[in-house]
This record gives C-alpha cells, structure tokens and sequence, in this order.
C-alpha cells in the first residue's frame, strides 16, 4: 500500500473514528512522524501497564497546564498566581481551584475535610461577593450605568443580610 | 483609651497570674476570620478595605465589647512598632498597606486586628496556662461577632483563610514559655525536635531586628484542618505540661548541682540591671531573663514577677521613644533604657545567701 500523502511504501496504518466515521489512514515512515505518530524502532513491546501510564502522565500534564492558567471569575486571581504568592484571592477560590488545592491541604493538614466550629448559614453572602466583583469589573471598564445598578443591587442586599 | 495611654498601663498578660506563671507567660488562641462577601485582604482594592474596616468595627461596638480602635493606617511608623512590641499587632499589619487596623481591650486580653492577612485575626491573652478557659473566651467573641458578619465558610473545609495554612478551625493555639533552664543544659534543641515530630510549631520570640527576646519561645499548632479546636488545644494541654517537667527538673538541676554560680550569674545580672548608666536591648533580655529565673527560684525576694515581665517590653525601642516623647537614636536609647530600669528597680536587692 502506498502512503495518502507521499508515494512512499505506507508502514502505518490506522483506523480512527472521526466524528462517528471510520477513516482509514495509511502513511510512510517520515509523515506519521510529521503527523506526531511515533514509531518505536524495535516491535512495540510496551506492556498494558506502561500505555496507561504514558495516558495518565500525559492528562495530568495537561491537566496542571489547564488548573496553572484558571482563573477565578470574581477575584480574578489565576492558579499560577496564588502558587508564586501563596495566597488567595477570595473564598470562592476554593471551589475553583479545589483540585489543587486539595492535594496541598492533604499533605499540610494531614486531612481535606472540616472538623469542628460551624458557621451560621448565609446564604446571601456568597452572591454578594460575585456582585461585588461585577461592580469592580464595570467600574474598570467605566461602564458606569451598569455600575450604578450593581451598587443599588447590593445596597438592597445589605438591607436584607 | 488612646496610645499614650498604653505607655501607663501593661496587659494583664504581663501580670504573671494563672497557673504555672514561673514558666508560662500566657497563653493565645487566635482565630482567622474572613466576610464571606468580600475578596481576601491581599486582593481587595482601597475602597473595599475600607468597606471591610467599618462593618468589622461596627460589628465590634455591636458586640458590645469595650475596646479602643487604632487606625494603623493612619498612625506613624514609631506607634505601629509600639503596638508589635507590646504583641498587640503583627508585623505583618504594620507592614501592611491601606486602611487597616486593631480593636484593642484595656487589658489588652482582646486585640482583634482588621485586614491583615485575613479580614479579622481575632486575638486572646490570659496570663499563665489555661488554654481552656482562653477557648471558652474567644468563642463567646467569635459568635459574638458573627451576630453582625457572615463569614467565608464552606461546610467541607471550614472557615476559609487567605492561606491555606489556616483553613478549618482557623485557629493558633500558643503558649508562651520562658526556658531558661533548657537553654543552659542545652537541651532545648531535643525538646523542639520532639514538638515539631508532632505537628507543633516553636518559635522564639524576637525584640529588636531577630534577636531572640530572653529565652521566650512559642509553641503552637500548625494544622487546622481535620481537628476540631478543642482536640487542637488537648494536644498543647497534654503537651506543654512535660516541657513544663524538663524545664522545671533543669532548674532543679542548676539550683542543686551549681548553686553557687548560678547564683552568683542572678545577683550579677539583678546588678548590672540596677546599675548600669547605658545598656543595649540584647543585653537587657539577656540579664532580664536571669533576673526573672532567679525570683522564681527564690534567689530575688524583693522584685515582683509582674515587674520583670513588664520590664521585657517597657525596654523596647519603641516604648522608650513614647516614654520620651521623641525619637531617640541607638545610643540615646540605651541611656534611657539605663535609666528606665534603674528607677524600676531602685529598691530592689537579691537575697543573701545564708
Ligand atoms: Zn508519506
Ligand atoms: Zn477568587
């Protein structure tokens, strides 16, 4: 068989599923290379055990790339930012990044889950906090009708709390 | 209650009442506490802090907790170094930037600082060791305030900190030691590396730049999650008692084995204290800390515990300056340290030993 991109003698030959289609791709040494496919020299003797790893290894790669760029929608502090500093923005940050966090409380704390005094509920702090934020983004975007809104709804919801 | 006032009084901290006082200055829980409806300290803008500022203070008048606010933004650098050397604020809020400040009691048991690192650092100091009863205070504060401030909480991990070091309970829990006697048989290293193999954190104190401030250490917790507050304080109330026996076994150790240089070492220092026309910082913690042994042995009779404690802070830099009224370089500080300490001390004398 003839490589699909070259006239080269195809060594490479793969079946994928491509948005629920069988294509078929037949390819010659040096374009599987160019297409990022490698090609171990020796017959591939790699067990179960190491393709899982090499797929873990590669996600979670990703995965702290991915956490390392997040950003909180209310303070604005980025994953990457509270690693340099350590420390956080604003509460909320915990919930966004709690699978870095996580790990990290586990090896200081020896532990990830709360035991002891508990706050009253508040339901209407939380909101308050976004609204805040939003006011602070109008205001540096000098948005200033939408700021007046946001600074009446928040009046209105420190009457309430 | 202003600053000047401070200079005239001293924190019932200092008072050298409670239990085990000949060891145990006092005892400090402090709680981290942030408005659950505003970013963190580190990340709020100048009109939030302030925001954050006025509902903590009207929440304190609320609480009806007698204490004078210090704006430490507002206040010079001389006052703010007055306020961490009397332990009334850290040196982190003195650093810090942007309205800030601290709710102080009278008798400065209660300090409860705004925007710091968290939003509230709420503070409390009884002399001697009785972490319990220091508990049952600043809990009573803590619901208090929270009659008047939601605070960031998550019910999975708790009260939610800046740092965090501090999420959970939020909590510090230190006591205050003085080991002379562990530092002279030098075997204070094995009993830190003892606490720190347990999770406990042991800090000197420091006065002036970093030197260490009489043989002054802090031991504290340093995990807050997982544990509940008062298992956090059973683990200082079941630990310091056996630092308590080592230091109390190595007096024993000086007062029996070397007598007579140790109290030879006391009587020099209650001297030189006495005497002296200038003396440096260090040496004042250096002398003060054998002084202060040395009435606990009873080698002094005629010099109340409460005085030397009090003597550990009046000689600091920034006191002296108040005391004046002016700044005062290096060397016109050691002159009024001098004198400061001769005219506390004037009618003092050791014991004569039979
Ligand atoms: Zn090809
Ligand atoms: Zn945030």
């Amino acid at each position: 068989m003839i490589c699909q991109k070259c006239q080269n003698e195809a060594v490479v030959h793969l079946t994928e599923l491509v948005d629920g289609r069988r294509r078929e791709r037949h390819l010659c040494v040096d374009c599987a290379r160019e297409a990022g496919l490698t090609l171990p020299d020796a017959p591939p003797d790699l067990g179960l055990d190491a393709v899982l790893q090499g797929l873990i290894q590669k996600n979670v790669g990703e995965l702290v790339g991915e956490l390392a760029e997040s950003r909180c929608p209310d303070c604005r502090l980025r994953y990457m930012d509270f690693r340099t500093g350590g420390r956080l923005g604003c509460p909320h940050d915990y919930r966004v990044f709690r699978e870095g966090l996580l790990p990290m409380l586990q090896r200081f704390h020896g532990a990830t889950r709360h035991v002891g005094k508990q706050a009253r509920l508040r339901p209407g702090a939380s909101l308050r906090l976004r609204l805040r934020s939003q006011l602070r983004q109008a205001v540096a975007r000098e948005d200033y009708e939408e700021a007046a809104r946001l600074r009446d709804q928040l009046r209105l919801k420190d009457q309430h709390a | 209650m202003t600053l000047d006032d401070l200079t005239r009084t001293s924190g019932e901290w200092l008072r050298g009442t409670g239990p085990e006082s000949d060891i145990v200055m006092c005892s400090r829980i402090r709680l981290a506490r942030n408005l659950a409806d505003f970013p963190f300290t580190n990340r709020a803008s100048r009109n939030e802090k302030a925001g954050i500022e006025s509902q903590v203070r009207s929440a304190v008048d609320a609480a009806g907790v007698e204490a004078a606010y210090f704006d430490v933004n507002a206040m010079s650098d001389l006052d703010r170094q007055f306020l961490v050397e009397r332990q009334i604020i850290s040196r982190e809020l003195a650093a810090g930037e942007g309205p800030r400040g601290v709710a102080v009691t009278p008798k400065e048991n209660i300090s409860i600082m705004v925007n710091e690192e968290d939003h509230l650092r709420i503070q409390y100091m009884l002399s001697g060791f009785r972490l319990p009863e220091v508990w049952d205070e600043i809990n009573a504060l803590d619901d208090q305030l929270e009659d008047d401030i939601a605070f960031a909480y998550s019910s999975s991990l708790g009260y939610l900190t800046a740092c965090p070091t501090n999420v959970g309970t939020g909590i510090r829990v230190g006591v205050m030691l003085h080991l002379p006697g562990l530092v002279a048989n030098k075997q204070i290293d094995k009993v830190f590396r003892a606490l720190q193999k347990i999770n406990l954190a042991v800090r000197g104190l420091y006065g002036e730049g970093s030197q260490a401030f009489g043989d002054f250490y802090q031991i504290s917790n340093q995990q807050t999650l997982g544990k509940s507050e008062e298992e956090i304080i059973k683990i200082l109330t079941d630990v310091v008692p056996q630092v308590l026996q080592y230091e109390r076994s190595a007096r024993q150790e000086l007062v029996t084995g070397r007598r007579q240089h140790l109290h030879d070492q006391v009587s020099r220092a209650y001297g030189v204290l006495k005497t002296a026309q200038t003396i440096s910082s260090e040496e004042t913690m250096l002398l003060l800390s054998s002084v202060r042994m040395g009435v606990n042995l009873g080698l002094i009779d005629d010099l109340s515990i409460a005085t030397v404690n009090e003597l550990f802070i009046q000689t600091q830099p920034a006191f002296l300056q108040k005391l004046r009224g002016s700044e005062l370089d290096s060397d016109q500080r050691n002159v009024a340290r001098a004198s400061l300490l001769r005219s506390r001390l004037a009618n003092g004398r050791a014991v004569e030993d039979e």
